[in-house]
């Protein structure tokens, strides 16, 4: 008796496979909150409650701005081989970015174009060192990318705190209020700041067709799925590399962008800019298995498990760790239920 | 018929008492915890509850600044008509919230901006750490007492002055060391600045930061410290002095009967600020309720003696005389009355009056004796 | 001076101990990004044992509950062959959000006995030898490595690649799972949700930091220890910004990896394995 990878599930058993799995998680979540004195079902309610109302679909359409963002750089970085998790320092960076145009050049018409330049360019440059880093001397990406995180972290705090602390802040953690001409329009009453929406739903699209119909994403290709062909190819690895990563880190400083102009109008303590958004898209670059299209499903779809979470906290008043749980336990559903629906077992050594 | 009447009378009566609660709700920005910011806030509210028959209450913990305002939605959506928000960073939300839903009533902590449906509130320490300070100075052996600070923003930088000031009227010559942790909550960054602190030869703690993890820190190497925001007695029986506790549910209660009696509404709320002290027993100072001074420490106390005015009283005395005095309907003392340099020789509050309520707020500079990096230091 | 060893080794324990835990499945071709939520419950199962009943306990508690994550971890990574990496993370989520919502009642409880600091270094220091000598001196280690480095070699000579992967994901998340327990038992010594505050990141990275050497943990968590230490030590005694401070022990681990040169990791490693390919 074996196990064994299938090239071609038929759709039922993939459906079968999500189906048992998404089952499964909901009965250990059931079970969770029986104990905490809720009705399973209405917690289950409350978890989708997010699609049932405007309210709860801008709240899934705000989070799924930058995972888009952030998601689809990444499914480029992992496919060509450059783990970049430093995606939440390389939005901050973009933060900042924003931030100086906003604060210290004359506003004008051409403000939010700028902001957007120079924060994913100061994006793209954070992840560049660690690119550089690899490329030169062969530091793990990885560690550097992580580390880089905590010293975005404390150049915000070092900016809000001190050179760029507001004059009309109180003496707390914030710069000034950027001027109208360096915000984003927003959709109705909501927090959707639609254009970095757009944007994200062109880079989702833009990097598809890069990765799959030019001579470029072919060769990103090769070198992600067989680095020893890419070299007998003579494919300039370096380079390849390079660009990839910068464009993640690019596409990540976008997002910041969007979320200290769009949502905070300022520079503010690094821990509030962004909700965990460069650690979650992680999760939204591998559920998508490498295809930056496939983000377009699996932002929404996280945004919607960190809503729901939020929905379910708010409404049952329950600590908001369960918003980890249920995105903890929904997330090893969908990997299990991909890797069952992948395999089969074979009666035969 | 008779027993259907019943059953409909007593359904109406319930519907009328469920009708008639007041729904509050309340959002904070951490995790409630153990012992810090929000846990105080979730006591308060528990002990409203149970105070007031007639409220229900509701809570969401955790929430990101930018997160508030769809909160509020959601409040408002499910019947709130009292929401208190208890961070500063909500400030644009609830002012926003309040455009929005102007029936609704808001309460904001350590807030500065009002509306006619926007009260805030805020209950501060400063008092109790000058008395802390007094007991610091009298303690310490060095001359060096350890402050383990969060962020560098006005309260904390009050209340670290605050601290200075009284030890450096028992000890002249004494120094705060300070060690920003930038976090509110960071068992392992309060821990080894402690650390830091006793390798420079502090012996007494104070600090911000959500945990009791100072405390712990310093008595495994037998020194003394003072508590925040809750009772943190039991985490040192031998080593805690005395501490400052808050008491949100006395404004808290006091709030909500006013909303209940109709006395507050949703349009005459504009000069409504609790900026509440000692006075009004919405803070403490305590190692635990009602134990202003660890019992262990009294003789130290009394022994150790400062000069006010010309005449020599024990420290033990002092302590008590102010904490009588601020929490006397009238107080006559305040610790930020002028003359008050800062560290750096500039005049900060003249001689004659206290600090405004505005100077408090916004306050940057640094006291004299305080000694470490002050982000924001005025020139 | 002594000051700053003594530190860079007491609070370098929990971050050497998760190291060698995540260093042990990844030599095995593992790779386990949800150390930092079994760190979490660790800690609050230690806790629970350790102020119930005895300290000691504890740790065997921690070290059971991370053995048992450990286990679960592999369910998915060893058995169901899916993604390394989300299964990882989903299990940080999982075991940060579960410690958060099952340890209510155990917060703010002081723990009235708590463990010496100093005999759990010693033990994880020794562990760090004891893994040394287990690579490279043992038949497991041998395997293990031939797992990591070449699983299709290994199945091939008749070793269990899921066996091996397995016990190494069980014995990883007992270090892992007694780093929990050094930090609820021993350096706070109390309990709160989040305690663990990012530390297993921090060893996941000096897994990379070591190159996948026990003995290199050891230095690489001790002067992750020695910088956070350094960074309130030497706070305020220069005019530089406090952040700058607190940015160094993170500044100074990227420097080091650039000069270390390249580090191979395991060949394996994050690759699911299947007989059939």
């Amino acid at each position: 008796m074996r196990w064994e990878l299938e090239p071609n599930p038929t759709r039922g058993k993939v459906l079968g496979a999500y189906a048992l799995f998404l089952l499964l998680a909901l009965f250990l979540l059931g079970l969770i909150f029986l104990a905490y004195g809720v009705p399973p079902l209405k917690a289950y309610a409350l978890l989708f409650s997010p699609l049932t109302d405007t309210l709860g679909l801008a709240e899934v359409a705000r989070r799924t701005i930058p995972l888009l963002l952030i998601g689809s750089g990444l499914a480029l970085a992992f496919r060509v081989g450059f783990f970049n998790i430093g995606a939440e320092g390389q939005l901050l960076l973009g933060a900042v970015g924003a931030a100086y145009v906003a604060l210290f050049l004359p506003p004008g018409p051409w403000t939010l174009p700028l902001m957007f330049l120079l924060g994913g360019s100061l994006g793209a440059v954070w992840v560049g060192i660690a690119a550089w880093l690899r490329v030169r001397f062969g530091a793990n990406e990885i560690l550097t990318t992580l580390m880089q995180n905590y010293l975005a972290y404390y150049l915000v705090v070092y900016l809000v705190a001190g050179p760029w602390k507001g004059r009309q802040v109180f003496g707390f953690l914030y710069t000034d209020r950027f001027p109208p001409e360096a915000q984003l329009p927003r959709l109705g009453d909501t927090l959707v700041h639609w254009p970095t929406l757009v944007l994200g739903i062109a880079a989702a699209l833009l990097l598809q067709t890069l990765l799959f119909r030019t001579p470029l994403g072919f060769e990103w290709r090769i070198l992600g799925e067989n680095p020893k062909a890419a070299r007998y190819l003579g494919l300039k690895q370096g380079r390849l590399l390079l660009l990839a990563a910068l464009s993640s880190g690019l596409l990540a400083g976008l997002s910041g962008v969007g979320e200290v102009a769009g949502i905070h109008l300022r520079l503010l303590e690094p821990a509030q800019i962004s909700l965990g958004y460069g650690f979650t898209a992680i999760l939204v670059a591998w559920l998508a298995r490498g295809r930056p299209l496939g983000v377009l499903l699996t932002a929404p779809l996280l945004g919607l498990v960190l809503a729901g979470g939020d929905a379910l906290k708010l409404a049952l008043s329950m600590p908001f760790r369960v918003v980890d749980v249920v995105a903890g336990l929904l997330l090893l559903s969908f990997i299990g239920a991909e890797a069952l629906s992948r395999h089969r077992l074979v009666w035969r050594r | 018929m008779r027993k259907a009447l019943g059953v409909l009378l007593l359904a109406l009566g319930l519907a009328w008492a469920q009708g008639d609660k007041l729904k509050a709700c309340f959002i904070y920005v951490g995790p409630i915890g153990d012992a810090g910011w929000t846990y105080a806030h979730d006591q308060g509210r528990k002990k409203a509850e149970a105070a007031l028959p007639w409220l229900e209450t509701r809570y969401v913990e955790s929430v990101p600044e930018a997160q508030a305002l769809p909160v509020m939605d959601r409040f408002v959506k499910e019947g709130c008509q009292v929401i208190f928000a208890t961070s500063f960073g909500y400030m644009e939300a609830v002012l926003e919230g309040a455009r929005k839903y102007p029936n609704v009533i808001f309460a904001h902590a350590t807030g500065i901006k009002r509306a006619p449906n926007v009260a805030t509130y805020m209950a501060d320490f400063y008092q109790v750490y000058y008395l802390n300070g007094l007991a610091a100075g009298a303690l310490s052996k060095t001359g060096k007492v350890g402050y383990v600070a969060a962020f560098p923003i006005p309260e904390v930088k009050r209340h670290i002055n605050a601290f200075a000031l009284g030890v450096r009227a028992v000890n002249p010559k004494a120094q705060v060391l300070v060690r920003w942790i930038n976090a509110w909550y960071d068992p392992a960054k309060a821990r080894e600045a402690t650390e830091a602190l006793l390798a420079q030869g502090a012996d007494v703690f104070a600090f911000t930061e959500d945990t009791p993890t100072v405390i712990q820190t310093a008595a495994k190497k037998g020194a003394y410290s003072f508590g925040h925001y809750t009772p943190m007695l039991k985490f040192a029986p031998g080593h805690v002095v005395s501490g400052q506790i808050v008491r949100w549910e006395v404004i808290y209660i006091d709030f909500l009967k006013k909303v209940k009696e109709g006395v507050y509404t949703a349009k005459n709320l504009e000069n409504v600020d609790y900026f509440w002290l000692l006075q009004h027993k919405a803070v403490e100072m305590g190692a635990d309720y009602g134990v202003p001074i660890n019992p262990k420490h009294v003789p130290l106390l009394q022994k150790a003696s400062l000069t006010v005015g010309g005449k020599k009283v024990s420290v033990y005395d002092r302590i008590m005389t102010l904490l009588k005095d601020m929490q006397s309907p009238k107080p006559t003392f305040d610790p930020f009355t002028g003359p008050i340099q800062d560290r750096k020789g500039v005049v900060r509050i003249p001689a004659g009056r206290k600090a405004s309520l505005e100077e408090l707020l916004t306050m940057e500079w640094a006291a004299p004796g305080v000694v470490g990096d002050w982000p924001g230091e005025p020139r | 001076m002594e000051e700053a060893l003594l530190r860079a080794v007491l609070f370098g324990t929990p971050i050497l101990l998760a190291s060698l835990g995540a260093l042990l499945s990844e030599r095995g071709g593992v790779v386990n990004l949800g150390v930092e939520g079994m760190m979490a419950l660790a800690a609050l199962a230690a806790f629970a044992v350790g102020l119930e009943a005895h300290p000691v306990l504890g740790v065997l508690a921690g070290v059971g509950v991370g053995s048992l994550l450990g286990l679960f971890l592999g369910v998915f990574a060893v058995s169901l062959r899916a993604n390394q990496f989300v299964a990882g993370l989903a299990l940080a989520a999982l075991g940060l959000g579960a410690s958060g919502l099952l340890g209510k009642r155990y917060e703010g409880v002081p723990l009235p006995n708590p463990l010496p600091e100093g005999v759990l270094a010693a033990l994880a220091l020794a562990l760090a030898f004891g893994l040394h000598l287990l690579f490279f001196r043992t038949r497991f280690g041998l395997y293990l490595r031939s797992v990591g480095e070449n699983p299709k070699a290994a199945d091939l000579f008749g070793v269990s690649v899921d066996g091996v992967r397995y016990g190494a994901l069980a014995l990883g998340g007992g270090l892992i799972g007694m780093a929990g327990a050094y930090l609820s038992l021993a350096y706070r010594p109390s309990w709160t949700d989040g305690m663990t505050s990012g530390l297993g990141w921090v060893a996941i990275a000096l897994v990379i930091l070591a190159a996948w050497q026990p003995l290199r943990a050891v230095f690489g968590a001790y002067l992750f220890g020695l910088l956070f230490f350094l960074q309130f030590r030497l706070q305020g005694s220069v005019p530089i910004p406090s952040e700058a401070f607190a940015a160094m022990p993170y500044l100074l681990v990227i420097l080091v990896l650039a000069l270390s040169g390249r580090a191979r990791a395991p060949k394996a490693l994050g690759q699911p394995f299947d007989r059939g390919r």
